[in-house]
């Protein structure tokens, strides 16, 4: 099963909701039939990494970019995921996208469905 | 080419020949002018600095476009650590020259329009960055200083720039070329304008479809054809021709050596064009820009308080008054203040973070509210300072009368203080404070980087106030609130009956 791995920073006065957001990505991959296994890079390695900062401070982003990993890794902080400006309602389905983007160039080699299916 | 000192610094402006105005003359030559020299060597400091080893680490940085060394006005933030060191070289500069220096306008202009270039290029496709990042790769080679032209003289400010009855109340493209652009219009009130190599434009405010012509930014080097400076009046300037004793701080001046600039028909290459009618990115080239130089003030301010604080204690000593109780309450409350705005001003560079364009950015709420704190904060510490010296800093005698034989003697023999302070080096400190908190510095601190009223509706913007309500409605019991009924392990009104029942039915010790 494909594994999405979430961290998030301490939300001390985080500018999104982190929760709200994480939420209605589960969603809308369930809606159009996608398993994924949601889980942290604590517990094992994962194919996707997504730090999940509050804001554009981004706390995580020192740990984790520019370091070597396994996973790709996509940073959502605040109104910004990478190096782009998202807002907030938009996250999840800016989300979706990149990840079925990044899954269809992995080396998995099942056939995804659509975002259009959402 | 190396980094320039002071020195040299001075010398380079010899090779420039700029049109000023001042008193109504042309002025033939600024770089030996008394009324000019003053924030001339204010500016000198921010390049000397740079070769000195005690603060090359915070007057220096490496350049991401070359990997020289460059001095640190000239530098695009790379990193958090960077965004901090800029605000301590702020604080350093005002603790070395007591006024303002200058320099750090065009050092915001240049991140933002760096920001902003970037973002345009990828929405319209064009090369602005490109064209930037070639200039600025000059600017670091050369280690010009650019003036940060923002504010245009406006007009009736009720009306968009393009319906003003004159245009060029607001600098704006006149005509397009193949090879450029030919611009007119007024920019007031730019900071070291006279003194710097080139004039870096930005636009002043938000502007609609209607202003395209307004939307622009570009870089010109100081003494291009058409364009003039009217060099501004400031409180007290011309002690600096009385003597260097009256003049209260004959080094370095005060404020910025503002000018205006009237642009007539200036022709700007192609390559040195960076924004032209993209209306829609003026607000974040001027929120960028705003955002960096408000943060600028807890640093800059500070260092200036430093100097004012430094110098009311001494002016007590030498009055015999500084163990009075009253006296340290009031040192202690500037100095509170002081580093309130500095704790501030480390909070937004440390609470920065990475622009799609690489270069980093402050934390805009608390950028605003470093700068809505210095407007309140500076006219109350430079209070205490004119509490702290007394009103002898706007009575004492000059230095002319302190210098004749009839009754200069009796002057030097009244305003003697404590044994071992000279009635000379007394009048030099009051006049000092007298320099720093009456006159120009206040309403600079108070408009410099924008007026309070944009700060607010900045720190409005961003409050965040319906995430706060939400928060208030939770911890009130309006909204649920998940993590409570974790730890009660029910829900709550389940746990609200539990807890009545209880109280009614006496089963517990206190009901």
């Amino acid at each position: 099963m494909y594994s999405i791995g979430l961290r998030y920073c301490g939300g001390c006065n985080p500018q999104i909701d982190r929760s709200k957001v994480i939420k209605k990505l589960k969603e809308d991959f369930k809606k159009i039939g996608m398993e994924v296994d949601f889980t942290t890079d604590r517990q094992r390695e994962v194919d996707i990494l997504i730090l999940v900062n509050g804001c554009m401070h981004a706390c995580l982003e020192e740990e984790y970019v520019g370091k070597k990993h396994n996973s790709q890794v996509i940073v959502v902080k605040g109104e910004m995921v990478d190096n782009q400006y998202v807002k907030e309602g938009h996250i999840p389905e800016f989300l979706s996208k990149k990840i079925i983007d990044l899954r269809n160039f992995s080396s998995h080699s099942r056939c995804l469905p659509s975002l259009c299916d959402i | 080419m190396a980094m320039m000192n002071g020195r040299e610094y001075i010398e380079s402006l010899r090779t420039m020949n700029p049109d000023v105005y001042f008193f109504g003359q042309k002025i033939k030559n600024i770089v030996d002018e008394p009324m000019f020299q003053p924030h001339i060597h204010t500016a000198a400091m921010t390049y000397e600095l740079a070769h000195r080893p005690e603060y090359e680490e915070i007057m220096t940085a490496t350049s991401h476009l070359t990997g020289e060394k460059i001095n640190r006005f000239t530098h695009i933030h790379q990193s958090v650590d960077d965004l901090v060191k800029k605000v301590r070289m702020m604080r350093l500069l005002g603790q070395k020259t007591g006024t303002c220096f200058q320099r750090c306008v065009g050092l915001d202009g240049l991140n933002g329009i760096y920001v902003t270039t970037y973002d345009i290029d990828q929405k319209y496709g064009t090369n602005y960055h490109e064209r930037f990042k070639n200039w600025l790769t000059e600017v670091q080679k050369n280690d010009w200083m650019p003036s940060g032209a923002m504010t245009d003289a406006r007009g009736d400010r009720s009306l968009r720039p393009h319906q003003q009855k004159n245009k060029d109340t607001y600098l704006h493209i006149k005509e397009r070329l193949d090879d450029g652009i030919i611009v007119s219009g007024v920019k007031a009130h730019i900071t070291g304008a006279i003194n710097s190599h080139e004039i870096l434009t930005m636009p002043t405010r938000t502007m609609g479809e209607g202003d395209k012509e307004f939307a622009l930014s570009f870089a010109i080097p100081s003494d291009t054809k058409g364009i003039t400076f009217v060099f501004s009046r400031q409180t007290n300037d011309t002690r600096r021709l009385d003597s260097p004793l009256d003049a209260g701080n004959p080094k370095y001046g005060i404020v910025g050596g503002e000018a205006i600039i009237i642009f007539k028909d200036v022709f700007v290459p192609k390559e040195r064009v960076f924004m032209a009618g993209e209306y829609d990115f003026t607000t974040e080239l001027v929120e960028t820009f705003a955002g960096y130089h408000r943060s600028n003030y807890g640093g800059c301010k500070v260092g200036l308080a430093d100097v004012v604080i430094g110098g009311s204690y001494w002016t007590a000593d030498a009055h015999g008054i500084s163990k009075a109780s009253h006296i340290i309450d009031k040192l202690t409350d500037m100095i509170a203040m002081a580093e309130t705005c500095w704790s501030c001003t480390l909070a937004c560079s440390y609470e920065g973070y990475k622009t799609p364009s690489g270069a980093y950015h402050i934390n805009p709420l608390l950028a605003n509210v470093v700068k809505l704190n210095i407007t309140r904060m500076v006219y109350e510490w430079m209070r205490l300072a004119q509490d702290i010296a007394g009103g002898k800093i706007i009575t004492l005698p000059s230095e002319k009368d302190l210098e004749n034989p009839d009754i200069g003697k009796t002057i030097e023999e009244c305003f003697v203080g404590k044994e071992g302070f000279s009635t000379s080096d007394i009048i030099k400190m009051l006049r000092l404070i007298e320099n720093m908190s009456v006159g120009a510095g206040l309403p600079e601190a108070m408009h410099g980087a924008g007026s309070p009223a944009a700060q607010k509706i900045m720190i409005a913007r961003r409050s965040g106030i319906n995430r706060k309500m939400e928060l208030a409605k939770t911890v009130a019991g309006l909204n649920k609130d998940k993590y409570f009924e974790s730890i009660i392990g029910m829900d709550e009104n389940s746990h609200w009956d539990e807890v009545k029942k209880k109280i009614k039915g006496k089963k517990v010790q206190i009901y």
